[in-house]
């Protein structure tokens, strides 16, 4: 990794001769292998290496970015020049600049972020897995008649990252995934199931027929879905939209939403807003996990913050300028000139999401949802759905065409019931919970 | 490139290739000072080769033949079971420049830091001077410009240069509750066109928006009618509408439009167009990424079915041609049927009769966004700013509401359509397939006869 590390060095170092009081640069070499399969054909194989490098640059506290895949050696040192020369007419600020760090970055061992079967595996063994997910799928039920393709999809990046303090580090971090999208016909309908999951290594991505087998499930089960009534009733949120509410609460967390006023938490350190059950947490150590990595974007250590501690609001999570201007360390939750979870998650409950439904009444089981209006100002929530419906504890029929509504702040409070169904496939993972009541608005 | 596109096609059908490099300057203000400046840089060249419906893709930022021809090699893979035939590529000497629809191209290019800087300010005092209860203001610019080239196996060479700038403004007001408004303005043009249209005037609706929110109530759950705002409301025929007319998911059969073309799929009343070449709106393209020209498309005429919008592939294994419609976000992914300005013509209601029909219903003056599943054609938009109608008239604000429905059922209820049809005065970036790029969206005042609100009150 020693060119890598010379690369952003010297971005550094033209920065600090441009002016910059400060410099940190982040080089990134991402091997990137993804194909799709449809029918019985590969339709799509796509194989590159993309190379970037952002920069941050300080004149006084005040912050100026470049982000380039231009390498070349003057190109590169007239844009550093130039954003140098861009703070300049940012306002100067005393929370702005580096982290304080040790020099020594800290290692990855253990941390499980690298396997090297995403490399090692051959394309065709790849382009295999793709056309098995789309023959079983497929092969699934005589209703399922298309597909929107099935995908193989692997990673392999090395991040390095510099500083003007000194400060030097590096990681190396590998992904791998499945998703399918079958479809059933259902008279004029069509009906896709889409299911996919992720992992750092091939070898532990859960297996080709089990992804095809739930996509398939998933494109099957709405199969005569029909609006519910507008009411009130209990919402379950499969894990896979617990996580996209997950996200929503991540945005109220986010230090630079607080610090601006624009989330429903501010002022609500040390108050109870969640239920008993509401335990979470940031995490960026777990060996494994897909949001897991040795420092932040900035080079801050990370490590664990509970943010919800059995519904009591703890902390929120911080960058170094975010933290500074809060009177808060950083969280080490710098990512991408902004703030990001590293595995941000809703501790598991006890058991398994059949047996939450079964001791629910009446209610409707979330299993997709559309559309993104969450005001992280009053946390007023709404979403497009589909999924089940649940009477006397059993699925009755799919649902769809109908949206679910409140605000999060009730919601954090009612959940009543987590499973233990929790996969850390993604940075931001919630097992299926349920919240006690919610507006469903369907037909008359 | 002649040669880099020789080993690309190999024994395919077809290889381009796709140069970009995109220079975008921005600033951002928060707090009543500016609070960072960015710059960003994309540069690269993409090869995608295409045997039948299968298509290989590489891309390198290293412009060397050594690496092109490598990238080349990499993205025939996917056609290296195919027949080999010798391939005889000529491409002009010169690439032409495509015929622009923008506005001024090389101004921001000039442009100081200052000038930038200033605009920002100008919203920020416009903001904060509207009303007392506005607590937070946060202005965003972006000035944008992007050269392609283009090269195809088949002999087209052709470049294009594309200005994009955007100013975006976001206020939160405290009321009773904290409401957020937002405006955006821009266009494909350079900084002239947010002078001329004013970042105090911009700003001061994303104020008015912030203020009428934040004493906004619940919005009513429920079936009712509901009249469509001008302007963003035509984020309605771009979800429930456009998306089911792209001619990758019509090629595969995986649209609810799938082969339905000359058939009604919405009222009589409703006309669709998507339209590349609209002078400096944010959706145009001179030419596409493929190197067709951004053109007039023919989307729903009356009612009816009438045009698919294409890429090459798509077009030639559906025996049509493209609508110029082939667009990517970048270098490093392949081009997709994409939508560029999605509008609907004005009808014949004034706003006023349309409203004064409404017993009882919600007026959705203004789109924040939308999202579609293509398959079965179910949508949802959310609000930005809306009202509640009670006996033709417009009274108390709601919040947090959105309209759930079904594409081609919510088409066939369009029952009024206004006289004021204009683009939306908000900025969008439509999302496909993990690409985003920029598209406008239009429509006059609609009414449809009855749609799901979705909101979190619940009573008659």
């Amino acid at each position: 990794m020693e060119a890598e590390l010379d690369l952003a060095r010297s971005a550094v170092d033209v920065a600090v001769r441009a002016g910059a009081h400060e410099a940190e640069a982040t080089f990134s070499v991402a091997r990137r292998f993804s194909t799709e399969a449809r029918d019985k054909e590969i339709t799509k194989l796509e194989q590159s290496v993309s190379r970037n490098l952002s920069l941050r640059v300080f004149v006084s506290g005040a912050k100026a970015t470049l982000a380039t895949s231009d390498f070349e050696a003057d190109s590169l040192a007239a844009f550093v020049r130039e954003a140098v020369d861009a703070a300049r007419y940012v306002a100067g600020d005393e929370f702005g600049g580096l982290p304080d760090l040790a020099l020594v970055a800290p290692s990855d061992a253990g941390l499980g972020m690298y396997s090297g079967d995403v490399t090692t595996r051959k394309a065709a063994s790849k382009i295999g897995d793709a056309l098995e997910l789309e023959s079983i799928a497929r092969a699934a039920d005589a209703r399922i008649v298309n597909s929107g393709g099935s995908r193989v999809l692997d990673t392999d990046a090395t991040i390095v990252l510099a500083n003007s303090n000194g400060f030097a580090g590096a990681y190396r971090a590998s992904s791998a995934l499945f998703a399918t999208s079958p479809i059933a016909q259902d008279g004029a309908n069509k009906l896709v199931g889409s299911y996919g999951t992720a992992s750092r290594s091939y070898g532990t991505l859960e297996a080709v027929g089990a992804v095809a087998a739930k996509a398939a499930h998933r494109a099957l089960g709405m199969i005569g879905a029909r609006k519910p009534p507008t009411m009130r009733c209990a919402v379950i949120f499969d894990r896979d939209v617990a996580a996209s509410v997950l996200g929503d609460i991540f945005a109220a967390i986010n230090a630079a939403n607080v610090s601006l006023g624009n989330s429903f938490l501010i002022g609500k350190i040390g108050e109870r807003v969640g239920s008993e059950l509401a335990t979470i947490v940031d995490d960026g150590r777990l060996p494994h996990a897909l949001g897991t990595s040795p420092f932040d974007a900035e080079g801050v250590p990370t490590g664990r913050n509970v943010v919800f501690e059995r519904g009591v609001l703890r902390t929120f999570l911080y960058d170094t300028y975010y933290g500074r201007k809060l009177g808060a360390a950083s969280t080490a939750n710098a990512a991408g000139g902004g703030i990001g979870p590293n595995n941000f998650y809703l501790e598991p409950g006890p058991g398994t999401p059949q047996e939450l439904i079964a001791s629910t009444r009446r209610g409707i089981l979330v299993m997709d949802t559309i559309g993104f209006a969450t005001e992280s100002v009053t946390g007023t929530y709404s979403r497009g759905a589909r999924g089940y419906y649940i009477e006397d504890g059993e699925i009755t029929h799919p649902v769809d065409e109908f949206t679910i509504a409140g605000n999060l702040v009730e919601m954090l409070a009612a959940i009543d019931a987590v499973a233990s169904d929790l996969v850390f496939d993604q940075p931001i993972v919630a097992p299926t919970f349920r919240v006690a009541e919610m507006t469903v608005s369907g037909g008359a | 490139m002649e040669r880099v596109l020789s080993r690309a096609l190999g024994a395919a059908d077809y290889a381009d290739a796709f140069y970009e490099r995109r220079v975008v300057r921005s600033f951002r203000l928060q707090e009543g000072r500016v609070h960072e400046a960015g710059l960003s840089v994309v540069s690269g060249i993409g090869i995608r080769v295409i045997s039948g419906d299968r298509a290989g893709y590489a891309h390198t930022g290293d412009l060397s033949e050594r690496a092109l021809l490598e990238t080349a090699s990499v993205a025939a893979l996917i056609a290296k079971d195919g027949a080999a035939r010798v391939a005889s590529i000529r491409i002009p000497a010169h690439p032409e420049q495509a015929v622009s629809v923008y506005g001024t191209t090389h101004s921001s290019l000039a442009a100081e830091s200052a000038t930038y800087v200033d605009l920002l300010a100008r919203a920020d005092i416009a903001a904060r001077a509207y009303d007392p209860r506005i607590r937070s203001v946060n202005a965003s610019i972006s000035d944008e410009l992007q050269d392609v080239v283009i090269a195809t196996s088949d002999g087209r060479y052709v470049t294009d240069r594309r200005p994009l700038v955007t100013l975006a403004v976001q206020c939160v007001a405290q009321g009773t509750e904290r409401g957020t408004g937002f405006c955006g303005d821009g266009g494909r043009s350079g900084l002239d066109v947010l002078l001329e249209r004013s970042p105090e005037k911009l700003a001061r609706e994303a104020a008015r928006i912030a203020c009428v929110n934040c004493d906004a109530r619940e919005t009513p759950a429920g079936v009712c009618e509901v009249v469509v705002g001008a302007g963003s409301g035509g984020v309605l025929l771009h979800e429930a509408v456009g998306h089911g007319l792209e001619g990758d998911f019509n090629r595969q059969g995986t649209s609810l439009y799938s082969g339905r073309m000359g058939e009604r799929v919405a009222s009589e009343l409703v006309t669709i167009y998507d339209d590349g070449d609209v002078p400096c709106e944010r959706g145009s393209i001179s030419i596409d990424d493929e190197g067709t020209p951004g053109q007039h498309k023919v989307l729903v005429e009356n009612g009816i079915l009438r045009g698919y919008m294409h890429d090459r592939l798509n077009a030639r294994l559906m025996g049509g041609t493209s609508t110029g419609s082939g667009r990517r976000q970048s270098f490093r992914v392949m081009p997709q049927p994409r939508m560029c300005n999605t509008y609907m013509p004005a009808g014949t209601s004034t706003f006023e009769e349309i409203v004064g029909s409404v017993k009882r219903g919600i007026f959705a003056a203004s789109f924040a966004g939308g999202q579609v599943e293509i398959s079965k054609g179910d949508f949802v938009f959310m609000l930005a700013e809306g009202y509640l109608i009670e006996d033709g008239k417009l009274t108390a604000p709601i919040r947090g509401a959105s309209l759930i429905g079904n594409g081609p059922d919510v088409m066939n209820r369009v029952v009024m359509v206004g006289n004021d049809a204009r683009f939306a005065t908000r900025h969008y970036t439509c999302g496909k397939g993990g690409q985003y790029v920029p598209v406008g969206v239009g429509m006059p005042t609609v009414k449809l006869s009855s749609v799901t609100v979705g909101g979190s009150s619940v009573g008659s």
